[in-house]
């Protein structure tokens, strides 16, 4: 390629990058751009909550982008079995027939087994004697039960009949509420008053007993929310876990390979998308916004909790002062872009900030996602959304109080009086 | 030379070797098999099984198979299946996130909402009441209420459990403890005029399926329409059309509303009319196809 041909190219360039930089070190950018932040803080301020009759934010309460990856852009659909873990399927079996299964499954030598169940009281006697004397025989068994605090603020691990001081256990329960998906679980909860009081969720029991390098990661995050990376689903369609039903294995017909020296967890299961007993709302559900039914099993959550620890795949979230930081960049050169367009092709204006604010939120809710499937790497950014929706309103804000300032105090500024 | 050679097919060999895909039995109902090295052997949940096995499946059994940890597929009718004729069963597809993002905003943004008639799933959304019993069968919503005044069309249901029996049974409105007809039935449906000679047209009645020897609490409706009242519906939606309408688009305008309005067996036959008269179009076959799939019309 000549020269000449390569000038109108570089010119070209050179035109679209002055779009954005001709006014980027100008105060008014600058000041422009922090006004979008007052009118956050402003707004944010109110001691009313406006999203009452909003039905948009009351919509996407439990909104994540990245929770779209799953149900939409095929994250996660092709994740091998986790080989480490195995599902007993206790389906509607009674305190016996549980008794019978710990005991079926505890024959195929698994290292670790947990029982996510919860015994409420005592039922019959005999059987409930059986199951105590199952429990009490398999020492590698963990027990699911609920962190809360009592009546005197202590905490404790409450809600198993069956529990004893010197059974394993864990608590089940997510610190979200129930109609809010399950993004986040504490490893380890301390009492508030008594710190050396700790109590570990069900998998860090689990963990253990299976995998002590994995554990020691763990025993750290002591009231500290990791962030679930969902990597496998259980479903009709998706099969990502063993899970083998409580009469195949009492009757044989499972290969014992699968579970000897493995994760054994024995739990209800079901894949009927209209039996929600102990299912929750997980970012794998297929509609990722709006109202939906919950979609993942109990047990399958841990399960993901799990293998997360095993493959030391953890989240890592950005922290807040970043998220800001990459907001407030994004502010100042959205904001550069739009006065130049105001102040010098302001019939374009509108035309052009919108186009500018669709692809940017395209371009970063991409961004997000990337970030998330390729590094896991969690980064927040609805204030950078928030400040490019912003930013067009704020400039007509911006010029009368410049105009405003500059009559007043002699404020030097690029607008002028009635400029449109 | 002879060591390159050597070289080169022992290559081709590995090759080979580590191209061939990997079974694992994940799980079964019924008398499945494997065989391997001309031995039989009764199917084990978690087996790993080698491609060039054989299974067989006999009568009401089912297994499915993941290859190579991610292909998952199920074998549900009877038969022999040699597993190195399902090599293309293992292929799965694996696009990247980022494409993924651009094709999904690209669909959804070049979206068109359609009108309603191109897309009767979309708009069928008058569907049947909440139910709250959790038992082992499942009636499609779309069942809930059924108008029926004449024709062969079956009331289906699917069923969790493994059960091969189930009971059907049809009460009065005005008594639903005593059923007026009761009948044992092998498969997951019942032709409605197998049953229609208990009826009386003009009045409603109640339905009930379950697994054999379980009760089921989810009642469902069956209108039972006088043709006479059945022609008077026919005879307002014919009217609504446009004059210029021919005759395979007046038809599946028809089952379309008719099937809005519940009436399945009158709208499939509309649907089969519109698919007859103009087999080329695409929308009325899909259509049809897809109604035929909804209501298991097979």
């Amino acid at each position: 390629m000549s020269n000449q041909e390569h000038v109108p190219e570089v010119k070209e360039k050179k035109k679209f990058h002055r779009h954005i930089t001709k006014y980027l070190y100008e105060r008014d950018t600058i000041f422009a751009s922090i006004w979008v932040f007052l009118f956050i803080v402003i707004l944010g301020s109110i001691p009313l909550n406006l999203g009452v009759l909003n039905p948009i934010k009351l919509g996407l309460k439990d909104f994540d982008f990245n929770d779209m990856s799953y149900s939409k852009l095929g994250k996660a659909s092709t994740t091998p079995i986790d080989s480490n873990i195995v599902i007993i399927n206790i389906g509607q079996a009674d305190r016996e027939g549980i008794a019978m299964l710990i005991e079926k499954t505890a024959s195929y030598n698994p290292k670790v087994m947990g029982l996510d169940v919860m015994f409420s009281g005592p039922r019959n006697q005999e059987t409930d004697n059986f199951l105590q004397y199952t429990i009490d025989q398999n020492e590698n068994l963990v027990l699911a039960a609920k962190y809360m605090v009592d009546t005197t603020d202590k905490l404790v691990a409450a809600g198993n009949y069956f529990l004893h001081e010197k059974n394993r256990f864990g608590y089940v329960n997510f610190p979200n509420d129930d109609k809010e998906t399950v993004r986040n679980y504490f490893p380890f909860k301390s009492d508030d008053h008594d710190k050396k009081l700790i109590l570990p969720s069900f998998t860090s029991s689990l963990l253990k007993l299976y995998d002590s390098t994995s554990y020691k990661k763990l025993e750290k995050k002591v009231n500290k929310q990791l962030i679930i990376n969902y990597t496998r689903n259980y479903t009709q369609n998706t099969k990502q876990y063993w899970v083998f039903n409580g009469d195949d294995l009492l009757m044989d017909q499972v290969d014992s390979s699968r579970i000897k020296g493995k994760i054994a967890l024995l739990a209800y299961v079901n894949t009927n998308p209209n039996d929600i007993e102990d299912k929750k709302f997980s970012p794998m559900n297929e509609k990722y916004a709006g109202k939906s039914t919950p979609d993942m099993n109990g047990i399958v959550v841990h399960a993901n909790i799990i293998s997360m620890a095993l493959e030391k795949n953890y989240v890592k979230k950005v922290p807040l002062w970043l998220n800001l930081l990459i907001a407030v960049v994004i502010c100042w050169l959205h904001m550069s872009f739009f006065i130049h367009y105001y102040l010098e092709s302001h019939i374009w204006f509108h035309l052009a900030a919108k186009i500018a604010q669709v692809a940017s939120a395209l371009f970063f809710v991409w961004l997000g996602i990337y970030l998330y499937d390729s590094y896991r790497l969690k980064v927040d950014l609805k204030y950078s959304l928030i400040v490019i929706i912003m930013a067009v309103d704020v400039i007509y804000f911006y010029e009368a109080w410049a105009v405003w300032m500059h009559k007043k105090f002699k404020y030097d500024t690029l607008f002028k009086p009635h400029h449109h | 030379m002879k060591k390159l050679q050597f070289i080169i097919l022992f290559c081709l060999f590995a090759g080979i070797v580590s191209a061939q895909n990997n079974y694992i039995l994940y799980s079964f109902k019924g008398n499945v098999s494997v065989v391997d090295n001309k031995v039989e052997t009764k199917a084990k949940v978690g087996t790993p099984i080698n491609s060039s096995a054989t299974i067989k499946v006999q009568n009401g059994a089912a297994v499915t198979l993941i290859c190579n940890e991610a292909a998952m597929f199920t074998f549900s009718k009877a038969g022999t299946y040699p597993l190195s004729k399902f090599g293309d069963s293992c292929t799965v597809k694996n696009g990247s996130v980022s494409a993924n993002y651009v094709k999904y905003v690209w669909a959804q943004m070049t979206k068109s909402s359609g009108a309603p008639g191109s897309n009767r799933k979309a708009y069928m959304n008058t569907v049947g009441a909440v139910s709250r019993s959790i038992n082992n069968i499942w009636v499609d919503p779309r069942l809930d209420t059924v108008n029926y005044s004449k024709g062969e069309f079956p009331l289906s249901w699917k069923s969790y459990s493994t059960a091969k029996e189930f009971d059907f049974k049809l009460f009065t409105h005005d008594n639903i403890s005593t059923p007026i007809y009761t009948t044992t039935v092998t498969k997951h449906k019942i032709p409605i005029n197998s049953f229609a000679s208990k009826m009386k047209p003009g009045n409603s009645y109640y339905w009930v399926v379950s697994v054999k020897g379980e009760e089921n609490e989810e009642i469902k409706v069956l209108n039972y329409v006088s043709k006479e009242d059945f022609n008077k519906v026919e005879a307002k939606l014919l009217n609504q059309g446009a004059s210029f309408e021919a005759k395979a688009e007046q038809s599946y305008r028809l089952g379309f509303l008719l099937e809005d309005a519940h009436f399945l067996s009158e709208a499939y036959q509309h649907y089969n009319t519109a698919a007859t008269l103009d087999p080329n179009n695409v929308l009325y076959r899909s259509t049809l196809m897809s109604f035929r799939k909804d209501y298991e019309l097979k």
